[in-house]
């Protein structure tokens, strides 16, 4: 079975491709940082993260349209909060509507702040994005052991990684052959007591599952340590990459301060 | 016989259940001779391997490589013994088939360069050079089945113990990885129902039922018996059968 993989580009071979992942993780991180950094209500100084992710993104070869899904996908949780700020946030009236004994306002200062919100969050997420679109997932992982993320972490990360797919294939699996015998009709309650019963053989079979996986790791020596991540050594093009983002970043911040003095 | 690399002498386990899974064991396994453990289902045959590899408490004795199996031993036991599961997705592990295949190398000890020999060795040796860097979620059945393979292989170990290695995979594939198993050197103990798979690969079969074994003696004539087979659930392997 197949899935939308989250590193589904990850195996190009393009020049931002090529870069060690630490470097790329860390640049990926020092961008979001200074994103986030960067105070209410501007949108100037995301200018140039923007026109550097889709520099990035060009050289990478990310498509456009996957992009765009991709962060259609993930908008709703910013969509909740940046939606309600046009009508909450004091200010200028810009626009208003008589709902009844109510009347709703929508404030200059409002949709300031909703654009400003939206856009810092549209670029964190394709920043995420695209290093993952440009590393493959294992590099990732390097990335973060390399920025002496405890290894716990990582390693966990890594299983729960690896082992999504094949939970997810168990349970289109059991959710096919519930279905191949689901003939649409009879009480609603025996229908939705199947689907529960679902969830539980899923619960079990994960449980199982996990103990092969302890046996195979123990019957190759597994005490409890878990070995170190593999690491690429950075070479020279891999610390102008990480250079040029951490000049990015700075400008980001330089330019956040010279508009508010 | 040769020197013995596998003794199994009256091994008995008894699930929480109550059921009897493992009822007298015994049978020796000589380096370098390659064992069909055949069986119909519930005869005890994983559960045997789960056994000697110290995963059960069972008892009775069981020596791997010199090492008796108690449970201080078990490590060392499982280092002179690559088990791979039957289930690929369950062996690999790690999210790159060159970190799965160093995992169990790194935990023997060993330095990076050793690592790194072992990692390309093992690989090589089941026609998968150059995956290091693939996921397990990105190959293919039979590419995941030689995966696990190279995973115990890199240890050097010095028996393998095979569950059911061919189940899932197409007849390329089961070729494919019959091919390498008669290539080996190594001591053998493949556990499975697939008979031709035995018959090919293993001088000598063992046929287990009810948690004791019933018959012992070379894959070509305990394999080619229909009465023998047939009274313990399972059939003549298809190359037999049609000579019949």
């Amino acid at each position: 079975m197949h899935h939308a993989m989250l590193d589904h580009f990850a195996g190009r071979d393009t020049p931002a491709h090529r870069i060690a992942p630490a470097a790329k993780t860390l640049a990926a991180l020092a961008l979001i940082l200074a994103t986030v950094l960067v105070r209410r209500d501007h949108l100037l100084p995301f200018a140039p993260v923007a026109a550097a992710l889709a520099v990035y993104a060009a050289v990478g070869r990310v498509p456009v349209s996957y992009t765009l899904k991709r962060l259609l996908i993930v908008s709703p949780f910013a969509a909740a909060i940046v939606l309600l700020l046009p009508f909450l946030e004091p200010g200028h009236v810009v626009w208003q509507a008589d709902l009844g004994p109510w009347t709703v306002h929508v404030t200059d200062a409002g949709l300031a702040r909703a654009a400003h919100l939206m856009a810092k969050f549209f670029l964190c997420a394709a920043t995420t994005l695209f290093l993952l679109a440009t590393t493959p997932f294992h590099g990732v992982l390097e990335g973060l052991a390399r920025l002496r993320v405890p290894r716990v972490f990582v390693v966990q990360l890594a299983f729960l990684y690896r082992y999504l797919w094949v939970l997810l294939d168990e349970g289109m699996r059991l959710r096919r052959a519930r279905l191949a015998r689901d003939a649409g009709q009879g009480p609603w309650r025996v229908r939705f007591r199947s689907r529960a019963a679902l969830v539980g053989v899923l619960f079990l079979r994960t449980f199982d599952r996990a103990e092969r996986i302890y046996w195979a790791m123990a019957a190759r020596g597994f005490d409890g340590r878990l070995p170190a991540p593999a690491v690429r050594k950075m070479q020279a093009k891999d610390a102008v990459f990480l250079a040029a983002a951490a000049a990015l970043a700075l400008a980001v911040l330089l330019l956040d301060r010279l508009l508010y003095g | 016989m040769a020197e013995r690399v596998l003794e199994l002498r009256d091994v008995r386990y008894r699930y929480p259940t109550g059921a009897e899974a493992l009822d007298g064991v015994t049978f020796d396994v000589g380096a370098g001779e390659k064992v069909g453990l055949v069986g119909p289902n519930g005869a005890g045959k994983s559960t045997l391997l789960l056994a000697i590899a110290g995963f059960l408490p069972a008892e009775g004795h069981i020596r791997v490589a010199g090492h008796t199996l108690t449970a201080s031993t078990a490590r060392d036991v499982r280092r002179h013994l690559g088990l791979v599961f039957q289930d690929p997705d369950d062996q690999l592990f790690m999210p790159r088939l060159g970190e799965d295949v160093a995992f169990g190398p790194q935990t023997m000890g060993l330095g990076p360069a050793e690592v790194e020999t072992r990692v390309a060795e093992a690989l090589e040796a089941v026609g998968l050079a150059g995956y290091e860097d693939r996921s397990p979620h990105h190959l293919s059945q039979g590419e995941k089945q030689r995966a696990a393979l190279a995973t115990v292989l890199a240890m050097r170990p010095q028996i393998l113990a095979l569950d059911e290695p061919t189940a899932g995979l197409d007849p390329r594939a089961r070729r494919r990885l019959m091919d390498l198993l008669r290539g080996f050197a190594s001591t053998l103990l493949v556990v499975g129902h697939d008979l031709d798979l035995i018959l090919r690969v293993c001088g000598r079969a063992v046929l287990m039922d009810s948690g004791r074994v019933a018959a012992d003696g070379p894959a070509e004539q305990l394999l080619a018996d229909r009465v023998l087979l047939e009274s313990h659930g399972l059939e003549l392997p298809p190359s037999l059968a049609d000579r019949a």
